[in-house]
């Protein structure tokens, strides 16, 4: 329209100007066919400033088939807690190092105390709302979740369009699936935040920028699983490895329901899983945490991690920052180290069996932490009774690393006096794994698998339901046979090739009552999971989160002065949601009691 | 030259004053004219071989030459009049001069007319009603009042028109400079006015009747012509705020960018440099107008670029002009919001001869190495440390233990520095004689058998100066430029090599130019091309000239020298590098291992500019042109990466990464422009259209693992075995404009413009595609009008006012869509245990996004005074930026991790006030002394006046432990923030209230909020990166041959964020630490505020906080440069000009900021973020010796 204006006030100024030529109407003309020619440039202008995106797709070319499965893996692909880059999404990490271990009795950050303090104050407890690592989970989950709506949508405008459909089957295994991936990362965000907004895919876009976080999501949770449990086939969807099938959803919602103490309602989805899987003890501990190995019968959900040529971002880089640091093959970044009270823990009695009454602390062994100046005086103690998992779960001086020789000590440890003299092992990988299962370069990204739930999880699980029902004998079977697997572990080395420790593990005869029994299957819990991202959610749940921390601090400041005088307040069983999150939903959301 | 200079523009009737401008209409009648039209006729060549040859007759065979027509009147040229002349190829003007000025002729161009007529002329004029002239009768005029008048070397001045004030009464003075009026009894005044030379008002007292002036030359000509959106007008008859940039003035300096010599030269125009070689330095004009891209808009030859400009030549311009105010710089709409510049290359003349000129400068630049910030030598680093770990009062983190100061400063209570830092495994005072026996050594890819051995230095490293050198730099240029009767050309090929004052970067460049124009159908239509073509490449470490450059921040060169430990040697004891491998020494890299390793990184530019146009006269008063310019620039880059064991976090890695892509953009622009007068009415009026496209595209790869490390000709990415990495991407955008002008003006006194621009944009979604931006100015030249006739001492007064739209699109493209993104590090997954691709909402949309709108008021105040020898300008404005597109940060819950989209949400305001003001000191006796001072000022108060109501404050740019700057409404864009340190802790009874981790020795922060304890809460704006005021000081002096240049600069009240001292004050990852700790806070020092040394520092102590800001105001003698042109004589019968001059740039800065330099560019983040230092390239000190010389 303006177009035509301006180029109707181009001839009437040419012919106002010019009056007095005699050859006006030759002008006129050529003025007039100026005129017509700059609407003709300006009419192809809409077309001309019409482009679509480089590099990238827009709804509609989504909308088939094919595209409802790409918007399903790019919902799976959120489980590594990784949308882009590699650095910085450590709270996300599906291993839960750091909200899971960190900040409980097992695990130290690591590293210096300068560096990423933000993860000191997690674990002192004095975290603040703007502390990065809860908005990196935050963002991390609620990205899983939206992805999985995409896809819920993405299925129904598919279903109820005109054009080629899905196979109904596969739609509503679609459905499970996504639904089921949602489940889990909206349990994510309840164990750490446990007010949070839920959006589902009806939610639109600027309606979800205001959901308040005052419902409880759990019945929410819930209904998702059972429509996997109830849709989802036993066999993987597709036959692929890493799809959630009708196991995994009834292992995840067992566990969603034990966290909220549904013992009774969560034990027979338990014992679904046990009867559909192989017996534990013919499963190898180690087969966990090596590459070759994972995906096995054990592995009830694993978050799949692949280095795929050179390209790490599909790997476990949720862990990279536990990367050994110094003389080691992996040069960085020397986070997470155990403490020396879990260390302590796996230290066993003349039966074979755990200090349950925490008297692990008696006769601390520090390593060579004490030891002054160069501390070559070093010489490991070979004598002391160990659960053979410590050394599977743990780095120390003078006993054999994987296949990587000798753990040297402070070699490989950023600042010893700071993290401690111990580097954790369930998230590494063996030298020989190297040329697959990394790039060099950044060897502390790994193509590892994190098992979010694993059979003897279950199992202990599954132990801890029939405790609280009263099943004391059925749950020592249970847990007695994840220490017996834990007994045919192969006895680690030292330098010189005799076993690195007096290794010992026995089964429990009795258990004399539920108090009991409770502390056993809790006490197993540590050891066979330690590191793996539950004990401060399991501490949590069994609400003993103030004393144990407090009790370790106490214990582990002894030695490490870091961790001195940790308070512990009742609202440390849960994270303030993040300022920012609170700043952008417009008064919606409100902060957790207590921060 | 001198002479030169006045014949070539005395008859130029385009620059006469109103006055004579009216009668001069009056008596021809005829239409005004294109001032560069008649000056292209008037550069026609010709020839005249006449021997007493009818007048007449010759006029005709010059009217076939120069394709004119002369209009005279019968009676003017009798058949009498015989010329006798023998001219060869001579312009037209200079034809016209030796022929007519014998006759008492003169003439004026009026299109392709020459009008002839008398040269001295009585004219009775009857004045119009309207005039407030006084109506003198003529019959009153009874006294002749004559003399001469003659230049400032007693040249007698043809053409000057002579006025008795009040009246339309005058004459002008004839072809001796002899000028004869009548006037009336009685004390009168006379003016004197000629094209190029001050005006004089002369009081005539009643008995004198013979008065001989003398005029001085103006080169301030006020009517200048200036390049302007899409035309040319007369400087004097600017309405908005244009700087004007005196090119000449530009050259004294040695620069990679011509951005670089805008500084100081323009008021309005913030210029932060940077020391890289081949940089293009920051600029801001009028302050930052928005969040996001602050950069003009630049129009080179009218094809338009956004970025950086080291490609151009800066000995090919020819004339630069800053459009400031929305009345200049709206006629380019939506791009127009940071302002414009608009640069113009050099071109020929017609009609002139070939001339050829060579210039060239070779120097030296010699780092600044006062400025280095000082580090604790190793003893006192030593003791640093040990005071460090005394200081926590915690036995079991006593200093000499393993566990705390490590193996190198031994075990007792006081440090021994170790002779050894690392042999193989030991390190420190564990390292024995035999660990040190050479034969262990083996500098090997193998970690397990690495063996190094490196020494202690217990001088200490230097660490700047052993990565800092003299480097030089020199220049050349050739350039031929001319032309015949229907052509010109311009024709330069340059060379510039600049090695960086930081060990093995540089910069290269090479230029061509091509400037043709040609004239056919007699000259109605004219036809050219402006063609160029660079070749730049940058070498070494993150020197790429078109991005801030990777030598800034922690992980850097320059970020090194900060951080790595003074006792560790450059080298080894075998010549290998040296570095933090051993017991406590940091995690820095040595930066000298890091540049020697990036030696052979390379990143080249080709870059094409240019366009082709075509003029055509439909009328004489009605051109169109089209023009067609092209940008493409193909850019490729290699870089390096090596094995380096000696680092603490080393690796025995080596990589090559490459990267090849292209800008393409295009334009084609078509316009109108009618020009007409009639009687005291000026008319203009353009119309054009404009439609941009651009398109760029790149391709990366890398891999890792070569056979061979370090050879050149080996490195391609096919034979790297492991880490193969390959991408590409690309972006697509387009803008379609609408736009026109009108320019009225009356009796040169009363301008008025309107500009009108809309633009479609694909940036936008089809509910916003299309934005309108108008403005309007208007001036008014109170010099003439009658009130202002008797002040003397004012020669040209012009109040200016502008209002005005203009606006930014300049934001990542299609913002309006949702878009799902496959990538492999976003969305795949391992479903089957390798990975599979998958798709993610990578973007959500706002499908009403515009454009950011900036609204501004300009009023603005040029003048002349006293007999030209002051002039100047006065510029306030009030820029309002609405609607700034901001990505308001949505909560995660509705978009995950994809990008919220922009939305228009914030404003911001700048205010300011401009003052330039110059001083011309004796101009009449050019042989003698003369000088010149210049001072520019320019205010500029910025407010970040609004952003979403979701964000009530948004920091950004986070450093480790700090986040730096701030966004938020009422402060001013990118303030510092953090916490207020108000003191130390001085004793255990003020920790109470304290953050955690307080202690004694320790930072105390203001309590801000009041409620009695310190946390993120009590975080506040602690410093403002804008400079209160910016200035400049120029002087050139000349005293017969010499010249004399100085040049000064600086900033006032501006704050800078020293970042680097996380590390050199407060001891992040155990590097080097700065003098200062040596007056630390301790208890027989409690005045410091220099926190004392603590291993385990609370995260409180090392965030942001006051501790780290300082004043950065400078003032900087910029350049010195004394110059010799000699005469004819020396110079040879050839060389028609040489000029030969030393320089100097940077002399010397006063400054109290402790960082490398006060001159410290933008950061970028989500936000670019002013006034943060993380390590500059800092500027060096240049000496060069330069020559230029014209055939």
């Amino acid at each position: 329209m303006l177009t035509h204006g301006l180029s109707r006030k181009a001839s009437g100024v040419g012919l106002a100007a010019h009056p007095k030529f005699s050859n006006i109407l030759m002008k006129k003309y050529k003025i007039t066919g100026l005129a017509a020619y700059l609407l003709i440039l300006s009419s192809c202008s809409d077309s001309f400033l019409d482009l679509t995106p480089q590099g990238q797709l827009v709804g509609s070319q989504l909308n088939s088939p094919d595209g409802v499965e790409q918007l399903l893996i790019g919902a799976y692909g959120m489980l590594n807690g990784n949308r882009s880059g590699t650095w910085g999404n450590y709270a996300s990490a599906p291993s839960q190092w750091l909200l899971g271990e960190v900040t409980s009795d097992n695990a130290h950050k690591g590293s210096n105390s300068a560096d990423i303090t933000t993860m000191n104050d997690l674990e002192r407890f004095v975290p603040n709302s703007t502390n990065d690592n809860l908005e990196t989970l935050w963002n991390r989950c609620y990205e899983g979740v939206l992805s999985c709506n995409s896809v819920l949508r993405a299925v129904e405008t598919l279903q109820s369009g005109s054009g080629q459909k899905l196979d109904p089957q596969r739609a509503t295994e679609i459905i499970a699936e996504a639904r089921m991936l949602r489940a889990h990362y909206y349990f994510f965000l309840r164990r750490v935040f446990v007010n949070v907004p839920y959006i589902d895919e009806n939610t639109s876009t600027p309606d979800a920028a205001v959901t308040p976080n005052d419902t409880d999501i759990y019945p929410k949770i819930q209904e998702d699983l059972e429509f996997a449990v109830a849709n989802l086939p036993t066999n993987k969807p597709k036959g692929d490895v890493g799809r959630v099938n009708k196991i995994a959803a009834q292992a995840y919602l067992g566990k969603v329901l034990l966290y909220q103490n549904k013992h009774a309602q969560a034990l027979p989805l338990f014992e679904t899983v046990m009867a559909s899987l192989p017996d534990l003890t013919g499963i190898p501990f180690e087969n966990n945490f090596q590459t070759e190995t994972e995906n096995g019968p054990e592995s009830v959900f694993a978050v799949q991690h692949a280095i795929a040529g050179s390209v790490v971002d599909n790997a476990n880089v949720g862990d990279m920052l536990g990367g050994y640091y110094g003389s080691a093959p992996v040069t960085c970044c020397g986070f997470y180290q155990p403490s020396i009270d879990l260390v302590n823990a796996f230290k066993v009695n003349e039966n074979g069996l755990p200090y349950l009454d925490n008297s692990y602390r008696n006769n601390t062994y520090s390593s060579d932490l004490l030891l002054p100046g160069d501390k070559s005086s070093f010489v490991l103690d070979k004598s002391i009774r160990f659960d053979p998992r410590l050394d599977y779960t743990v780095a120390r001086r003078g006993v054999k690393f994987r296949d990587w020789g000798v753990m040297p000590g402070d070699g490989w440890i950023r600042d010893p006096a700071f993290g401690g003299p111990f580097l954790a092992q369930k998230h590494t990988i063996n030298l020989s794994e190297f040329g697959t299962q990394t790039v060099p370069g950044q060897e502390y990204v790994t193509g590892l698998n994190v098992n979010l739930i694993r059979l003897a999880d279950v199992y202990l699980m599954a132990a801890e339901c029939l405790i609280e029902g009263g099943d004391l004998v059925k749950a020592m079977g249970l847990i007695n046979k994840v220490r017996e697997r834990a007994s045919k572990l192969p006895k680690k080395k030292a330098a010189d090739d005799t076993d690195a420790a007096n290794y010992q593990i026995g089964l429990y005869t009795a258990f004399t009552d539920k108090e009991h029994a409770l502390r056993a299957v809790r006490f197993e819990r540590r050891l066979e999971l330690a590191l793996e991202g539950h004990r401060f959610y399991d501490l949590v749940r069994w609400g003993i989160a103030k004393e144990v921390i407090e009790s370790y601090s106490a214990y582990e400041g002894e030695y490490l002065p870091a961790y001195r005088d940790i308070k512990f307040n009742n609202f440390n069983n849960y994270f303030p949601i993040p300022q920012s999150q609170l700043d952008r939903s417009s008064g919606a959301l409100k902060q957790n009691d207590g921060y | 030259m001198k002479k030169f200079f006045h014949k070539n523009y005395w008859y130029i009737l385009m620059r006469i004053s109103g006055i004579q401008f009216f009668l001069v209409m009056l008596f021809s009648g005829v239409s005004w004219a294109n001032v560069t039209e008649a000056q292209q006729i008037l550069d026609r060549q010709v020839s005249v071989q006449a021997e007493n040859q009818h007048f007449k007759s010759v006029l005709a065979d010059l009217e076939a030459q120069a394709h004119v027509k002369f209009v005279y009147s019968s009676s003017l040229i009798k058949s009498k009049n015989r010329v006798t002349a023998d001219l060869v190829n001579v312009s037209l003007r200079e034809a016209l001069d030796r022929l007519l000025i014998p006759h008492a002729l003169d003439y004026k161009v009026s299109g392709k007319q020459i009008i002839l007529r008398p040269s001295s002329t009585v004219t009775p004029i009857q004045p119009k009603k309207t005039s407030q002239r006084t109506v003198i009768d003529i019959s009153t005029l009874n006294r002749v009042v004559k003399g001469k008048v003659t230049d400032e070397e007693g040249q007698p001045l043809p053409g000057v028109s002579v006025i008795l004030k009040g009246t339309t009464q005058g004459t002008s003075s004839d072809a001796d400079g002899l000028y004869s009026i009548s006037v009336p009894d009685g004390p009168v005044t006379l003016v004197f006015s000629f094209v190029g030379f001050g005006t004089r008002e002369i009081n005539v007292a009643a008995s004198v009747t013979d008065l001989s002036v003398e005029l001085t030359e103006d080169k301030k000509a006020l009517t200048e012509v200036v390049v302007i959106g899409y035309g040319t007008a007369r400087k004097q008859d600017l309405t908005g705020a244009v700087s004007v940039v005196d090119v000449s003035k530009m050259k004294a300096q040695p620069v990679a960018s011509p951005v670089e010599s805008l500084q100081g030269k323009a008021t309005g125009v913030h210029i932060i440099n940077d020391g890289a070689p081949g940089s293009t330095p920051q600029i801001r004009i009028r302050g930052f107008s928005t969040i996001n891209n602050n950069e003009p808009l630049f129009i080179i030859d009218g094809v338009p670029f956004e970025g950086k400009l080291s490609w151009l030549n800066q000995n090919d311009i020819e004339s630069m002009q800053v459009l400031k105010d929305a009345a200049s710089a709206s006629i380019y709409g939506a791009r127009a919001n940071n302002g414009v510049v608009i640069i113009t290359t050099k071109k020929g003349k017609a009609g002139a001869a070939p001339m050829i000129s060579f210039e060239t400068y070779v120097g030296t630049q010699v780092p600044r190495r006062e400025t280095f910030p000082k580090m604790l030598n190793p003893q006192q680093f030593a003791d640093y440390l040990y005071a460090s770990f005394n200081n926590m009062n915690d036995p079991t983190r006593r200093p000499g233990l393993g566990s705390t100061t490590g193996t190198n400063y031994g075990t007792g209570s006081t440090p021994v520095l170790p002779e050894y830092l690392l042999a193989g495994n030991k390190t420190g005072h564990n390292i024995t004689s035999a660990d040190v026996d050479p034969s262990l050594y083996n500098y090997s890819r193998n970690l397990s058998t690495f063996y190094q051995i490196t020494k202690a230095n217990k001088e200490g490293t230097d660490w700047f100066r052993e990565i800092s050198t003299n480097a030089p730099i020199q220049n050349y240029q050739l350039s031929i430029s001319g032309g015949g009767q229907n052509s010109s050309y311009a024709v330069s090929g340059g060379y510039m090599n600049q090695q960086g004052t930081i060990i093995h970067t540089g910069f290269e460049r090479y230029t061509f130019r091509t400037n043709t124009n040609f004239n056919i159908f007699d000259n109605r239509v004219r036809i050219g091309e402006n063609f160029q073509y660079s070749k730049v490449t940058a070498v070494g470490v993150g020197v790429n000239p078109n991005t801030a450059g990777s030598y800034q921040g922690e992980g850097s060169p320059i970020g090194f020298a900060y951080r790595i430990q003074t006792i560790i040697p450059v080298y080894d004891v075998m010549g290998n590098f040296a570095g933090t491998r051993g017991d406590k020494l940091g995690n820095a890299q040595n930066p000298v291992a890091l540049l020697y390793r990036a030696k052979d990184n390379k990143g080249s530019s080709h870059n094409l500019l240019g366009n082709v146009f075509a003029e055509i006269d439909i009328l004489p008063e009605l051109t169109f042109r089209s023009s067609f310019g092209l940008r493409y620039e193909n850019y490729n880059s290699i870089s390096i990466g090596y094995p380096n064991p000696e680092h603490s976090e080393g690796s025995v890695n080596n990589s090559l990464s490459e990267t090849h892509g292209y800008n393409s953009d295009w334009t084609w622009t078509n316009t109108l422009n009618y020009k007409k007068t009639f009687d005291k009415h000026n008319l203009g009026v353009m119309l054009g259209t404009e439609a941009v496209k651009t398109v760029w595209r790149d391709l990366t790869g890398s891999r890792n693992e070569f056979f061979i490390l370090g050879n050149l000709d080996y490195y391609y990415l096919s034979t790297g075995s492991s880490n193969i990495n390959n991408n590409s991407s690309g972006s697509k955008s387009a803008l379609y404009s609408l736009f026109g002008r009108i320019d009225y003006g009356f009796d040169s006194k009363y301008l008025l413009s309107a500009t009108l621009r809309r633009d479609g944009s694909s940036n936008f979604g089809p509910e916003n595609r299309f934005g309108t931006f108008p403005a309007v100015s208007a001036a008014w030249r109170l010099s003439g009008e009658e009130f202002l006739s008797s002040t003397n001492w004012i020669d040209d007064l012009k109040l200016r006012v502008g209002y005005g739209v203009t606006g930014n699109q300049r934001i990542p493209a299609f913002q309006y869509l949702p878009r799902y993104s496959a990538s492999q590090n976003n969305s795949y997954y391992p479903i089957t245990g390798s990975v599979v691709s998958g798709v993610w909402q990578s973007n959500y949309d706002n499908p009403a996004i515009k454009w950011e709108e900036l609204r501004s008021l300009n009023v603005g105040l040029d003048f002349t005074l006293f007999n030209y020898t002051i002039d100047g300008s006065l510029e306030w404005y009030n820029r309002d930026t609405k609607d700034m597109l901001y990505p308001v940060p949505m909560p995660s819950a509705a978009v995950g991790m994809g990008s919220s989209p922009f939305v228009n949400i914030g404003t911001m305001n700048n205010k300011g006030f401009e003052l330039a003001l110059n001083y011309h000191y004796n101009q009449a006796n050019a042989r003698n002394f003369t000088f010149d001072v210049g001072l520019n000022f320019s205010k500029n108060v910025n407010e970040l006046t609004f952003l979403a109501p979701s964000v009530p404050e948004q920091p950004y740019l986070s450093y480790r432990n700090l986040q730096v700057s701030l966004l938020k409404p009422g402060e001013v864009f990118g303030a510092f923030y953090g916490y207020k340190m108000i003191g130390i802790y001085q004793n255990e009874s003020e920790l109470s209230g304290g953050y955690p981790g307080a202690r004694v020795g320790g930072p105390k922060y203001a309590d801000v909020n009041g409620d009695g304890k310190i946390d993120a809460n009590d975080r506040t704006v602690i410093g403002n990166p804008h400079p209160d005021f910016i200035y400049s000081l120029s002087f050139n002096a000349t005293w017969r041959n010499f010249d004399l240049m100085m040049f000064f600069n600086g900033s006032q009240g501006n704050d800078l964020y020293e970042v680097t001292r996380q590390f050199t004050d407060f001891g992040l990852f155990g590097g080097a630490i700065s003098e200062r700790l040596l007056n630390a806070w301790s208890p027989s020092n409690p005045n410091s505020m220099v926190p004392s040394p603590y291993d385990q520092r609370s995260a409180y102590e090392m965030n942001s906080s006051s501790y780290y800001i300082q004043d950065g105001s400078f003032f900087r003698m910029k350049n010195l440069q004394l110059g010799y042109t000699f005469g004819d004589k020396i110079a040879g019968k050839y060389v028609k000009g040489l000029r030969a001059y030393l320089s100097a740039t940077n002399l010397f800065t006063l400054t109290k900021y402790t960082g490398m330099d006060p001159e410290v560019s933008q950061l970028s983040s989500t936000f670019s973020a002013p006034g943060v230092d993380s390590g500059i390239y800092p500027v060096s000190r240049q000496y060069l010796i330069g020559l230029s010389l014209t055939f």
